[in-house]
């Protein structure tokens, strides 16, 4: 199942590469692109799904349920459940949209990751998946002044500068913060306090695994950090605040 | 804000945390695009009393009476120096073997010490290097052949396809010639003196990246990923014959009397006639060839990705089918009375069998 989901991502990245006349670079750019937009539905229920749920924790009724029942938790557990069928608002609404988008998103860089087959191991492997592709073999993995297989650096007076690793830093840092969003009372919380943390330590991991791995995957984290930024943006939950630390809310 | 709140809240952000740390593993683990990740097969040849095989980190030597190790090169391993191109031994006394790093190197074949080393490639070596009383010729992924002297001197300037070359060049003893194809789709025929092209193949369908080879009377077999094995005359550059496989067709074709054996990564080992290209037999045994089979006088032997290791006679009848842990994309290698097979993802990198498919001796890299 999971291989034939594999195979089917992979001869769309070869369509799109073979399209865009077998320039690889652009093809990894517009097969997420073209994902993250088919994935669009679900990011826009979740984001909504976020959004009602903060709607409903600034309203008075909410607010007035948590003054009346603040020394009773059963009954409160209760009342809130009652308001959450009410406004037919699930608690964990915007959790399953985000669970269905991971194994597409593992999907599309798996797919991408095997077709930068540059080994025998690794092409022998890519031939299970491949439907009418081997005219495209050896897949032209040089893009702009990178060879996607390999970790990128640009040379500027003679000193390797990692630009993808930098952008991927920059993008996943303004990715985190401009769609984090906090929740009315979580004021410096066990989970405002790990949100914080992972709004600075991911773009570091993700830079790090930039630097370290085939820039291929490194062009990935960018197109789809600024695709995701984008449909914030779009979906007007995009808060260029958080950006600032000193403004942040959370 | 209540307890049952901020839980569901932090209940969320865990989530989001545990599943962004869950993908970030998996993608992290199959990094596999990583350059210097070595994924190649184990490269194999024989002298009268020892076994060469470049394996990853190290070359081994391996002696053949009884499977013990007697150097390994280098002696501390390396990251990023990986061998995986079958070693060419010289008339002079030299061991040659090529590495991912894109560097050749001469050895001892006595005491794997290094004797010089070859440094100008751009890519790495998938295969193993010609050697000929000429030279030495080995294909990079940098889309150049290289032709060295013995002393690791370029004979000739970089002869250039337009693709990367994977496949072990060859020739023929009266030819002056290198037989080279590449992934360009083309066989090129290179004048051995200067490196100068003498003619090349029309686009041939598909790309090439094993050994083409040579029958007695001169006729050049290749096989390529648009499903065919060809066969084409060298003196009027003509393809005489197009076989259609059921997938790509990896493996060199070998020729031998009047058939010529190839095979394809659906697993299909076929006979065809030499002559005609028809199909006289064909089986397949499970699982994906990625390798030449060995022809000794009376039996074939070949290996597959699920680690079958066949024994079959001429006319196509299975004699024995064994089972080894791993996969075998090295072709087997006859040296004396023994059939050495190199396995990959197995403890023993090399296992020795008589011909009657008896284990004689195995050699793991610990000992």
């Amino acid at each position: 199942m999971w291989d034939a989901f594999i195979t089917f991502m992979i001869n769309i990245l070869l369509y799109i590469y073979n399209l865009v006349g077998q320039n690889f670079g652009l093809a990894i750019i517009l097969f997420t692109i073209l994902v993250r937009l088919l994935m669009y539905p679900l990011t826009a229920r979740q984001v909504k799904s976020s959004k009602a749920m903060q709607d409903l924790q600034k309203s008075k009724k909410w607010q007035d349920i948590q003054k009346k029942y603040k020394d009773d938790k059963e009954k409160l557990a209760q009342k809130q459940m009652e308001v959450y069928q009410e406004m037919g608002i699930s608690p964990f609404g915007s959790c399953l949209p985000l669970l269905l988008q991971f194994p597409i998103i593992i999907g599309l860089y798996q797919a991408i990751i095997r077709t930068l087959a540059v080994t025998p191991v690794q092409l022998v492997n890519l031939s299970k998946h491949i439907n009418d592709g081997a005219q495209l073999i050896p897949i032209n993995s040089q893009f702009l002044w990178m060879e996607l297989s390999e970790p990128e650096r640009l040379q500027i007076f003679g000193i390797g500068v990692p630009i993808l690793a930098i952008l991927v830093v920059i993008t996943s840092y303004i990715q985190t913060k401009m769609v984090s969003t906090s929740a009315p009372g979580d004021d410096g919380g066990q989970g405002a306090q790990m949100s914080q943390a992972m709004s600075l330590y991911m773009p570091f991991f993700m830079g790090y695994l930039a630097l370290t791995f085939a820039s291929g995957l490194a062009l990935y984290f960018i197109a789809t950090n600024l695709t995701t930024i984008a449909q914030y943006v779009i979906l007007g939950q995009a808060d260029f605040k958080n950006l600032i630390p000193n403004f942040s809310s959370s | 804000m209540t307890t049952i709140e901020k839980e569901t809240i932090h209940m969320k952000k865990y989530l989001i945390l545990i599943l962004v740390i869950l993908t970030l593993s998996i993608t992290a683990s199959a990094c596999s695009g990583r350059r210097l990740t070595a994924s190649g097969w184990p490269g194999l040849n024989t002298d009268q009393d020892t076994a060469y095989l470049a394996a990853g980190q190290h070359v081994y030597a391996v002696n053949l009476e009884n499977g013990t190790l007697r150097w390994k090169y280098p002696p501390e391993a390396d990251n990023d120096v990986t061998f995986f191109g079958a070693p060419g031994l010289t008339d002079d006394g030299q061991l040659i073997v090529t590495s991912y790093n894109s560097n050749i190197y001469s050895l001892d074949p006595d005491t794997g010490n290094e004797n010089w080393s070859y440094t100008e490639a751009e890519e790495r070596f998938i295969s193993g290097s010609l050697v000929t009383s000429q030279g030495i010729f080995t294909g990079s992924a940098d889309h150049n052949l290289y032709a060295l002297d013995f002393q690791g001197n370029q004979l000739w300037p970089p002869f250039e396809t337009q693709e990367q070359i994977w496949a072990l060049p060859n020739t023929t003893g009266d030819c002056d010639c290198v037989y080279l194809a590449s992934m360009d789709h083309h066989l090129y025929v290179i004048n051995i003196d200067d490196g100068s092209l003498r003619w090349q193949t029309e686009d041939l369908g598909g790309p090439i990246v094993s050994k083409p080879t040579l029958s007695e009377n001169n006729t050049v077999f290749v096989s390529t990923f648009a499903n065919e094995i060809l066969a084409i005359d060298p003196d009027e550059h003509d393809v005489l014959w197009r076989f259609e496989t059921k997938d790509w067709a990896w493996a060199s074709p070998v020729p031998d009397g009047d058939q010529v054996y190839a095979s394809d990564l659906s697993g299909t080992f076929y006979a065809l006639n030499q002559e005609t290209g028809e199909l006289e037999w064909q089986i397949q045994p499970g699982g994906r060839i990625v390798s030449a089979p060995l022809i000794t006088e009376e039996m074939i032997y070949f290996g597959t990705d699920e680690g079958s290791f066949i024994l079959t006679s001429k006319d196509g009848t299975i004699q024995r089918n064994q089972t080894l842990e791993g996969k075998l994309y090295t072709s087997p290698v006859h040296a004396g009375d023994l059939i050495l097979v190199a396995p990959t993802d197995n403890e023993s990198l090399l296992i020795a069998y008589g011909e009657d498919g008896v284990k004689r001796w195995d050699f793991s890299p610990s000992e």
